[in-house]
């Protein structure tokens, strides 16, 4: 067989949809899978219009985070939309247990158009599993160093960042930290730190 | 509990989807009927139908609570790989409602009122085609929950009862229960079917009207089961009965008294939970019409899923294996838990 390296064409980019309300974490997956010469439509919020953006954008891959409640969504697409040219179906190659495996622990997870190259699907879940990983170790760090800071310290903190931004007063925004550690089933100085985490982010992005 | 009774695996992890019929098990946990069967038990809010079944199937939960016709969709591999699922109790019947916007309800009947289109479903179906048909495009979007959930045979089975086709003539979405009411009211979607208490919140909140129940189109059926994978089950035998035990002392618990109700609508309604989904209920209404919630008759019965193996047959084009159906929805389980301690 002759080896044909310097004629290998380069393969064609795909048009990959996410869609993770994890801003950050998007972020670095949508970097990423652009470095490879794929396309990337990024989908952060808002219910139901996820069936408008995958009959505009027609992807060939959808990236997902497993905890999105638009995961019932896509399954239904793959079921129900006959008239849809590009049917996304449930990325189950039982082929590749590992991938699976690992994108399962990740929190990743694909729906890709039928008839797509199983190895290309391969390497973009690749790229999205590890950055998922990264950002999970991150956030891990994060947490950490966030750890030697007093709660009570940050609680004082958030409360004042959510007084601005929601024109509250303090009672109020006690209740709402409070509601969110409920929520989430975390505790309040957690919930704290994200609250600070995002509008400090937004802060320094004005 | 004597010691050879004593759980396999005494700590569970049970995922559920913020619903009404999520009671039994919340019950259980909260009122101390999984401890009195010696395990303890956390509840995990799972936010998608899909996401409760492949943590399911990949052993990150040990059990779950799933959409009646989702265990043998799974072990037929129609819904993900192809995992053998066991659905051995059934953990609440009825409770489904159909919504529709206002503009699409405007002077139908209320389901079960003393009225033709109050007593006979088809009547409003039949006045909402007579709409779609004068009004042309474009087609109403309607919701349901999951393709493999009763929400979605039921909303066929509706339409189809004045012959419109729900492929062709509606445009079919799936969406989270919790995300109905909002998308109804932003004018999202024309209408759903969804379970409690999301059906009456819609109402509620006047952001629609239910024009027909689930409990109209299948009396009883059961709606949502516990399901574990059966890997898991042969692994944990005795974890298992304790698992079928707990929810059916809730249920016992639940019936015996008005204020038992009121007590399990507080428990749904902690943030963990329901949270506020639950503010218009002031108790846990069973029984009661429209809606007609129950929370009896746990036994699982293969016989009563007809309609649901009807819609999988002709999903699939062709007829289900009769076996395959049994095992998926066997009693035997159940049995061997409602009976032990007896003799």
């Amino acid at each position: 067989m002759t080896k044909t390296t310097s004629h290998t064409p380069m393969p064609q980019p795909l048009r990959i949809l996410l869609v993770d309300d994890e801003t950050v974490r998007a972020a670095m997956v949508e970097e990423a899978l652009g470095r490879e010469g794929h396309e990337v439509i990024c989908r952060l919020q808002g219910p139901s219009s996820l069936n408008d953006m995958v009959a505009r954008h027609a992807p060939d891959v959808v990236i997902i985070d497993m905890e999105s409640p638009d995961r019932d969504t896509l399954d239904s697409m793959a079921l129900l939309n006959r008239e849809n040219p590009r049917p996304v179906v449930f990325f189950a190659d039982q082929h590749e247990p590992d991938t699976m495996q690992a994108a399962l622990a990740a929190g990743v997870s694909a729906y890709v158009v039928d008839g797509l190259v199983p190895g290309r699907v391969k390497a973009i879940l690749e790229v999205a599993i590890a950055r998922f990983d990264a950002f999970q170790s991150l956030r891990q760090e994060l947490d950490r160093a966030r750890g030697q800071l007093a709660d009570r310290k940050r609680i004082e903190r958030a409360k004042g960042l959510l007084m601005k931004h929601q024109d509250c007063d303090e009672p109020q925004a006690y209740r709402m930290l409070r509601k969110l550690a409920m929520d989430r089933g975390q505790r309040i100085g957690e919930v704290a730190a994200n609250v600070i985490d995002i509008l400090e982010g937004l802060e320094k992005g004005q | 509990m004597s010691m050879s009774h004593a759980p396999e695996r005494p700590r569970l992890t049970l995922g559920f989807v913020p619903l009404l019929d999520a009671a039994l098990p919340i019950i259980a946990r909260e009122g101390g009927f999984f401890a009195a069967e010696g395990l303890d038990v956390t509840l995990s809010r799972e936010s998608a139908w899909s996401t409760l079944r492949d943590k399911l199937a990949a052993g990150l939960l040990d059990g779950a609570q799933l959409l009646a016709p989702l265990p043998l969709a799974m072990s037929l591999g129609l819904s993900g790989p192809p995992c053998d699922t066991l659905a051995p109790l059934v953990l609440g019947r009825n409770g489904n409602t159909l919504v529709l916007s206002h503009r699409w309800a405007q002077g139908m009947a209320a389901p079960y009122d003393d009225t033709p289109g109050g007593r006979d479903p088809a009547v409003n179906a039949r006045d909402f085609a007579a709409r779609l048909r004068h009004r042309g495009a474009p087609r109403p979007r309607l919701a349901m929950v999951h393709p493999f959930s009763s929400h979605h045979f039921q909303l066929r089975d509706w339409l189809a009862l004045d012959g419109l086709d729900p492929d062709a003539d509606v445009e079919l979405v799936a969406l989270p229960p919790s995300r109905m009411v909002e998308a109804l009211e932003l004018g999202r979607i024309d209408g759903f079917c969804v379970g409690e208490p999301w059906g009456t919140q819609a109402a509620h909140r006047g952001g629609g009207r239910i024009v027909a129940t689930g409990a109209q189109l299948w009396p009883g059926h059961p709606e949502k089961m516990l399901g574990v994978t059966r890997q898991w089950a042969e692994r944990h035998p005795l974890t298992l009965t304790a698992m079928i035990r707990a929810p059916i002392a809730a249920a016992d618990w639940l019936s015996a008294s008005p204020e038992h109700r009121r007590q399990a609508r507080d428990w749904l309604a902690l943030p963990p939970y329901l949270d506020r989904a639950l503010d218009h209920l002031p108790t846990l209404p069973l029984g009661e019409a429209p809606v007609d919630q129950r929370f009896t008759a746990l036994r699982p019965e293969a016989g009563q899923l007809g309609a649901v193996v009807e819609h999988l047959a002709r999903q699939l084009g062709g007829s289900l294996d009769r076996n395959r159906i049994d095992a998926c929805y066997s009693a035997v389980h159940f049995d061997a838990a409602a009976h032990q301690g007896c003799a």
